[in-house]
């Protein structure tokens, strides 16, 4: 029952041996990094698993996190447009500052913040419940961070080199931001990597690190880290044949089955027939894996009805539970994607407007959390999640909705999370709750920010939590770290 | 090699007849030729049947012959000149039908109808082509903008089917004219610069990104030029500003105009499909009362003035014309591009032929597209008759020639191979084809049901491994996973082991396989795995499958003859083997 896992770990290594050997280095320049990635396996110990909330599209994450004071709060609605009005101001983009009873609910204050008597903010008022795990201490926000080769402000932005390749394209900044980095267009991604050094420590070798519940992605791409893809409706069974497979005896079923397997053992001169069939046969083996086990694995939380991402973290939330009550990881990554942010037009009402989709992210986060807590998968400590999403959107509005733009607001919920505080300070050349206008020191005529904070500083931080701390680890998979001041930003 | 010779002599003298409006009468004066033996009939119906794969939703008996008898190039001709099949005038009965009714609609009218054409329509080059730019001008029922629009969605698949051997210009045209595809991407009601606000991006970025030109300078044999080793974009974000003022002022066919009623129109199916009206100077006064209707970007009485548009390349459009004159001037410079030829013929091999073309393939290729007066049945017969398409290379290990079978034509393939019956039309003059709607989960894919615009899977993507290790293209397999290859797999089941003729209650929400080809030799294995072989893989299958798949239907001595049949089928549609094209 060897799964490509295990064959491509065993290529691996017999690559390396052959390059210990000499002369072969020359003909496969990867191999050193190869090398690299078997040698600098650390043993790792405990549970911890980062979970990655892909917000597809473009978030507009500056209707997320939005100033409370009024001197700023102007600056921002004057941006926007003006605070929307169905009636009376259909095209405006922006939030009306909270009152009432809406204060308590909304509002927030950043714990890093000096001057946080004056400077304070509110959230989209269809994520109170994020605003309650900030205020808990649990949920922080990294404020103007993007794709960046290195720190720029506005005079180095004409120098191309300076700058990430494709801004403003969703297909190449969605890999920058998987990737960690923006050295171009690669095929692998920055959870991938951390897989590659963790693995080794996670006592069930044929489960990946990497475990996606929507689809394909770059993210969990690795040298030698392949993502799990399940769906969020559990593993089905396939029919026809043996579930799991094979049976005894001598049934049509069986005898098919037996077909099957031997389709998918055998090797194929073409690798798309090759790919295929890899898939095919891992997916037999890991429904031999986890089918009962998941299965059995129940949940006291509920998950909200009509949520995709809601189901997707139902899955993780299950698999993390069935990962650590049979230990099969140390260490996991997990990636769940929401997509129809987007939002060129009707981005203030309509259908799938954006705070319904918000909505969806608040309910399917927080019945997440909860289902972290003790008495249930237990481990609100051991879980990190953090948002990711493309680029954030143009202040200006294009008379309904934004177009795409670069820095942006995320966040990261979890027990070990020093939550309550916004991160804006990545120590380079931007920092601190970007000024609003339109045009002001280091955003572009539409409200386009330049991020203060590189995706690899806000990647790294993460990935050091996870376990990847050595520096050499580190500059493999963030080659441009060294380019910013700081390679940790503390909010975990 | 002769093959190659005798190919591009009759390519070369179609390209001679082919004159623009003339195409049509060119295409009958072709197939009045009449050769006895054609020069480039396939050499066997293997080969026959291979290249039915690449240009068709999969061989049948019939068109097996018809491509031996006519050889390869008249067979395109006689399929360029065929009538084509539409959607439309079928889903607006059946719509108009069940909404009488009070039944439902959605788009499982649209899609039953689409999965009918893919199987039964005898314009199948044409009803593939349309498949394949439907994948390259995407629009998605997955938006809201357009979901509800059932009938207009299937009209913008006609126009694709209609343009599908047309001029690139027409059909960059009219995917801009559309209004399905202006509200997918929001050009819908975009409006001139206000006080506060500047026209939506999102047409002008993706039209260039996706559907012309893409992100970098290219030559013609799609390899990035580069400027001392670094690839040079082919618009800047100062570009997207500019080029979003051109795609203004669009609104329904039938917005009224007197009294001007920008937010109207849209009353009628046939409205919801024509082309947009633009409320531009065509229809106002530039100065003066009236003007103030004008959403296009031109100089209205509200305090904003236009300005000329500097757009892709530093040409520039002159302020104040008429919506329809930037738009066609937009659109004219951006077919005119250099990058469009490699930039779509790239992208259309690999729907038919190959995930990797080399680049002399695309270049040829693109030298059709790029000839004056070419259309895109030009590109298709190019891309057909293309010796690298019609010659495989020999397979050896780490072979990344041809590509992943798209799961949706895997299953049109098997129905076409075994004759499947089509139920007949329901109370309401439906055919239902796809057992329910979960065909878009099963496959991970679907007619005009892509998540983003992004489409499906995407033209550069590399599966982890081998192709990513070797820098090869493997755009289908991003939509394979092990989730994926199960659901499809069931999909399978239910299209064969549940769908045949003379089974016990067959369903009546798909179409009945007809097993007897294999059933007839129930009591010979080794005869039944060699019709699989020739109808499903034109006679590819290896030692080892053809081994497997005997043993196997031997050790099912005890099941019936259908069972031994379907599960031949099952397996062969589940396999690596099936699930590659080459």
């Amino acid at each position: 029952m060897s799964t490509s896992r295990t064959s491509r770990r065993q290529f691996l290594r017999m690559l390396a041996a052959a390059a210990a050997s000499g002369g072969t280095a020359a003909l496969f320049p990867q191999l050193r990094m190869i090398g690299n990635a078997l040698a600098n396996t650390r043993a790792l110990t405990g549970y911890k698993a980062l979970v990655c909330v892909y917000l597809a599209g473009g978030n507009d994450s500056w209707n997320l996190l939005v100033p409370f004071d009024a001197a700023r709060h102007a600056v921002y609605a004057q941006a926007r447009g003006g605070v929307y009005n169905a009636g009376t101001n259909p095209g405006g983009l922006a939030l009306g500052i909270p009152t009432g009873g809406d204060i308590a609910l909304q509002k927030i204050i950043d714990g890093n913040d000096p001057s946080s008597a004056s400077n304070q903010y509110f959230m989209h008022p269809a994520v109170n419940s994020l605003a309650n795990l900030y205020r808990t201490n649990k949920l922080a926000f990294v404020v103007n961070v993007g794709t960046l080769i290195k720190p720029i402000v506005m005079a180095d932005y004409a120098t191309s080199a300076n700058r990430p390749p494709q801004l403003y394209s969703h297909s190449d900044q969605e890999s920058l931001w998987h990737q960690g980095n923006s050295i171009g267009n690669r095929a692998i991604g920055w959870g991938g990597r951390c897989g590659d050094f963790v693995h080794g420590s996670n006592p069930n070798q044929d489960l990946s690190t990497c475990i996606s519940i929507a689809g394909s992605n770059r993210f969990e791409v690795g040298l030698s880290t392949v993502p799990y893809q399940m769906s969020s409706g559990g593993l089905a069974t396939l029919s026809g044949v043996c579930n799991p497979t094979p049976c005894n005896g001598v049934s049509a079923s069986s005898v098919r089955d037996n077909a099957l397997n031997a389709l998918l053992a055998d090797t194929y001169a073409s690798d798309f027939s090759g790919e295929y069939s890899r898939v095919f046969a891992r997916s037999r083996d890991l429904f031999n894996l986890l089918k009962a086990g998941l299965d059995a694995t129940t949940l006291v939380q509920a998950f909200p009805a009509n949520n995709s991402l809601a189901s997707q973290l139902q899955t993780v939330a299950k698999m993390i539970k069935l990962s650590k009550a049979q230990n099969f990881a140390a260490r996991q990554i997990y990636y769940v994607r929401l997509g129809g942010f987007d939002l060129h037009a009707g981005l203030m009402a309509g259908a799938n407007d954006h705070g319904d989709l918000l909505t969806l992210v608040a309910d399917a986060v927080s019945a997440f959390w909860q289902a972290l807590a003790p008495g249930d998968v237990n481990a609100q400590n051991e879980v990190t999640l953090f948002t990711a999403s493309e680029f954030a959107r143009t202040l200006q509005s294009n008379g309904s909705g934004s177009d795409h733009a670069w820095g942006g607001v995320q966040f990261a919920l979890g027990g070990a999370v020093n939550g309550g505080r916004l991160y804006a300070d990545g120590a380079g050349l931007i920092a601190g709750f970007p000024n609003q206008a339109p045009g002001a020191a280091n955003n572009f005529s539409r409200g386009q920010m330049i991020p203060g904070i590189g995706v690899d500083q806000y990647a790294a931080t993460l990935a050091q939590w996870l376990g990847v701390t050595a520096p050499g680890d580190l500059a493999a998979i963030f080659p441009n770290l060294g380019n910013f001041g700081s390679g940790n930003l503390g909010f975990v | 090699m002769s093959l190659r010779n005798t190919v591009c002599g009759i390519a070369a003298a179609v390209s001679a007849l082919f004159t623009g409006a003339a195409l049509a009468a060119s295409h009958d004066r072709l197939f009045a030729y009449g050769f006895d033996v054609p020069a480039d009939a396939p050499a066997n119906a293997n080969e026959a049947a291979r290249f039915l794969t690449q240009a068709t939703f999969g061989p049948t008996p019939a068109d097996i012959a018809r491509v031996t008898a006519l050889g390869y190039d008249a067979w395109i001709e006689e399929q360029l000149g065929k009538t084509p099949t539409f959607g439309t005038p079928f889903v607006e009965q059946v719509v108009n039908a069940r909404t009488a009714a009070s039944q439902s609609v959605g788009q499982r009218q649209r899609i039953n109808r689409w999965y009918w054409q893919a199987a039964y329509a005898p314009d199948q080059l044409r009803q593939r082509m349309a498949w394949a730019l439907s994948q390259i001008f995407v629009i998605s029922d997955q938006n809201s903008a357009i979901s509800g629009y059932v009938v207009p969605m299937t009209g913008y698949y006609d126009m694709l089917a209609a343009d599908a051997f047309g001029s690139y210009r027409t059909l960059l045209g009219d995917v801009t004219w559309h209004p399905m595809m202006a509200r997918y991407l929001s050009s819908f009601r975009n409006q001139k610069p206000g006080a506060t606000t500047s026209p939506d991006e999102n047409y002008a970025r993706e039209v260039m990104q996706l559907f012309s030109i893409g992100l970098v300078l290219r030559a013609m044999d799609f390899s990035p030029i580069l400027d001392n080793g670094v690839e040079i974009p082919t618009y800047d974000q100062t570009t997207i500003t500019h080029t979003a003022k051109v795609f203004t002022g669009f609104t329904w066919s039938d917005a009224p105009t007197n009294p001007p009623n920008f937010y109207g129109g849209g009353l009628t199916f046939a409205a919801q499909n024509a082309p947009m009206s633009c409320f531009g100077t065509e229809l106002f006064p530039a100065t003066g009362t009236g003007s103030n209707n004008m959403r296009h970007d031109i100089t209205g009485d509200d305090g904003t003035t236009a300005t000329s548009k500097t757009v892709v390349g530093g040409v520039t459009i002159p302020p104040n014309q008429t919506c329809a004159q930037d738009v066609g001037d937009m659109l004219d410079i951006l077919a005119a591009h250099p990058n469009v030829p490699p930039f779509i013929s790239r992208q259309l091999i690999q729907r038919f032929v190959t995930s990797n073309p080399t680049p002399a393939y695309i270049g040829r290729v693109a030298q059709v597209m790029d000839a004056p007066g070419a259309n895109l049945g030009d590109v298709v017969k190019a891309i057909l008759l293309d010796p690298e398409a019609r010659i495989p290379p020999s397979l050896a290990g780490g072979d990344s020639y041809g590509k992943l079978r798209e799961p949706i034509l895997r299953l049109t393939a098997m129905w076409r191979a075994f004759n499947a019956q089509p139920q007949a039309p329901d109370t309401y003059g439906e055919i239902q084809m796809t057992a329910g709607s979960t065909q878009t989960s099963a496959f991970g894919q679907g007619p005009l049901e892509s998540p983003t615009v992004f489409n499906f899977y995407q033209p550069d993507y590399q599966e982890p491994g081998p192709f990513a290790d070797n820098d090869r293209y493997s755009p289908e397999l991003q939509i394979v996973s092990e989730s994926s290859v199960y659901s499809a797999a069931n999909a399978y089941y239910n299209f064969s082991a549940r769908a045949y003729l003379g089974m016990t209650s067959p369903p009546a929400d798909r179409p009945l396989v007809d097993l007897s080809a294999l059933t007839a030799n129930a009591n010979n294995p080794a005869a039944m795995v060699a019709t699989i072989d020739s109808k499903l893989l034109y006679g590819t299958m290896s030692p080892n499958m053809r081994a497997t798949l005997t043993s196997m239907v031997s050790n099912l001595s005890g099941a019936s003859a259908g069972e031994k049949a379907w599960s031949l089928l099952y397996l062969t549609l589940m396999s690596p083997e099936f699930a590659t094209q080459r």
